[in-house]
């Protein structure tokens, strides 16, 4: 009841979609890099959200299945394959026992989600399977998977004669509404975008900001026209979110990603809006992006679509499966 | 959402912000998802999109959410008053810093041990790392600026003082505090329900132990 790592990947982890309520301590919600993408390749597998997938980057690892599994992969495509035959991602697939995927090369995206039928069988730790390097706690011992590893899942509860690629899928317009334009990235004014000179606020909409290689899950380094502030200014530290664009003392912008820290202390200047994280999340050092300034309200609604959105891929994959699953 | 209150450090307007997270504990709305207090603001985190389905309302999320705080902000002066939790916390006093930090204040390192256990500190925030409390504040006679350049590895229980802040670092990290001592306890241990052992707002004792002490209560 479990797969094996053949060879590991860069930075495998489990995740979930965060760990909440322990912001006051310390402790950041952590979870998926890209939310939409972690959801539906729940969904695609029967799951509900909350169940825990595998978050890879290129190069991912290479998996044997020691049962047979319903499983789906969303996210990124890094051209897999099961025993060397190609499969989609955002599809559903019948993977029998023994079987090998691989991934050959990054054909889009930077983070790929693996998702089982009832889940990775993984630690919990304050509610969440999400993997806390830094603490070394949840998911799989609180590390990235490593050669040899063995991760279960629940028991196959159903039964196909060979791989299959079920054929239905998620739509090519639902992607298009979270993904594209693909370098175009909606913020919000945060705290201090006041605190920004009159040119400075004019190059952070005007200017595209390429991500720099010093980007990982805890923040996305930027590079481009250095911004500044009217007068600088000694603030005192408080509470940060995902998506917080800060002004680092050299000019540079650092956006905060899902294993940020709780608190900081530079200038808050911008937010990036919560439905544009998941393109975001998919976007690799070396891509550059261009903000664009909406409003609250604009973003509340776009936030509002996303989740309307994943309820009918979670309403459509469930009535999907049943044609395939009895249950 | 941030809410800032008087833009200084300072133990009283600290207290506002603890009783208003206080209130937001006892009273909130659906799709309330926690709050993070600091020095001197409340951040309240929420669930745009079950505020929306549960109270069917035309404005946004976050102006109903700021309409609620300015409501509990209200109540604020009524005042609740909670007695802040005190905790020891034993330090065998060893730093790789107290020569100099003593050096530099024109003290022995025994003055400053005593300076630095002379009173209680407030925790005014958790952030930086898991556990990490700012602490404050510090004497004026023993504050002193962090290193420019930070050390890349601090051992797990190492206190340090930065500027008039003192702090004890919950795990080994990079980290430009002045080390002045270590305490034996574990002050984030990942196998308790309650993983951190200080919360914004708890009121901390410096204790000076020996060495002796120090390897007796050892939790690392």
């Amino acid at each position: 009841m479990s797969i094996k790592i053949i060879k590991p990947g860069v930075l495998s982890t489990l995740q979930d979609a965060g760990r909440y309520g322990h912001r006051s301590i310390g402790v950041g919600s952590g979870g998926a890099m890209d939310i939409f993408a972690m959801q539906v390749a729940n969904y695609l597998c029967g799951n509900d959200e909350k169940q825990a997938v595998i978050e890879m980057n290129f190069p991912a690892p290479e998996i044997l299945f020691q049962q047979d599994a319903v499983i789906s992969l969303a996210g990124a495509d890094f051209a897999a394959t099961i025993n060397e035959s190609n499969v989609p991602v955002w599809r559903t697939l019948f993977v029998k026992k023994d079987a090998v995927l691989k991934f050959k090369q990054p054909l889009s995206g930077a983070k790929l989600y693996l998702a089982v039928n009832g889940g990775w069988q993984v630690q919990q730790w304050l509610n969440s399977y999400s993997t806390h390097l830094k603490l070394a706690s949840g998911g799989h011992y609180g590390r990235a998977l490593q050669k040899d590893d063995i991760v279960n899942c629940s028991a196959n509860k159903f039964s196909f004669e060979e791989n299959k690629i079920l054929s239905w899928q998620i739509s090519a317009y639902q992607l298009e509404e979270i993904y594209r334009p693909q370098n175009s990235i909606r913020c919000i004014k945060s705290a201090e975008y006041d605190l920004l000179d009159d040119s400075s606020k004019q190059n952070l909409l005007q200017n595209n900001f390429i991500i720099s290689n010093q980007s990982d899950r805890m923040g996305f380094r930027l590079m481009g026209n250095t911004l500044s502030l009217k007068q600088s200014t000694e603030l005192i530290s408080s509470a940060v979110d995902a998506g917080i664009v800060q002004l680092l003392p050299d000019g540079n912008c650092i956006i905060l990603m899902a294993d940020h820290q709780t608190t900081g202390g530079y200038p808050r200047i911008a937010s990036v809006i919560k439905a544009d994280l998941p393109k975001l999340a998919q976007l690799h050092p070396g891509k550059a992006i261009h903000f664009k300034m909406i409003t609250i309200k604009e973003a509340e609604d776009a936030l509002i679509s996303m989740c309307e959105a994943l309820a009918e891929i979670k309403y459509s994959c469930e009535h999907s499966l049943k044609k395939y699953l009895q249950y | 959402m941030l809410v800032s209150f008087e833009n200084i450090i300072d133990e009283n307007i600290n207290e506002k912000v603890m009783t208003l997270q206080q209130v937001f504990k006892r009273e909130h709305f659906e799709g309330f998802i926690e709050t993070v207090p600091a020095y001197n603001s409340l951040t309240v985190f929420y669930d745009v999109a079950i505020i929306k389905r549960r109270y069917q309302i035309e404005i946004t999320a976050f102006d109903f959410v700021k309409l609620f705080t300015e409501d509990l902000i209200l109540q604020l002066n009524r005042g609740i008053v909670s007695k802040p939790a005190a905790i020891i916390i034993p330090v065998y006093y060893n730093g790789e810093d107290l020569d100099s930090v003593a050096q530099q204040h024109q003290l022995t390192t025994a003055e400053v041990v005593a300076i630095h256990t002379a009173k209680p500190y407030r925790v005014f925030m958790i952030g930086f790392l898991p556990g990490f409390a700012y602490m404050g504040k510090v004497d004026e006679r023993i504050a002193t600026p962090r290193h420019a350049a930070p050390r890349t590895n601090v051992k797990a229980g190492s206190v340090g003082i930065a500027g008039l802040q003192t702090g004890i670092y919950p795990l080994h990290s990079p980290g430009g505090w002045q080390l002045i001592g270590q305490t034996p306890l574990k002050i984030f241990d990942i196998h308790k329900n309650e993983p951190c052992l200080l919360k914004a707002g708890d009121s901390v004792q410096f204790v000076a132990i020996s060495k002796a002490d120090f390897e007796r209560l050892n939790e690392y």
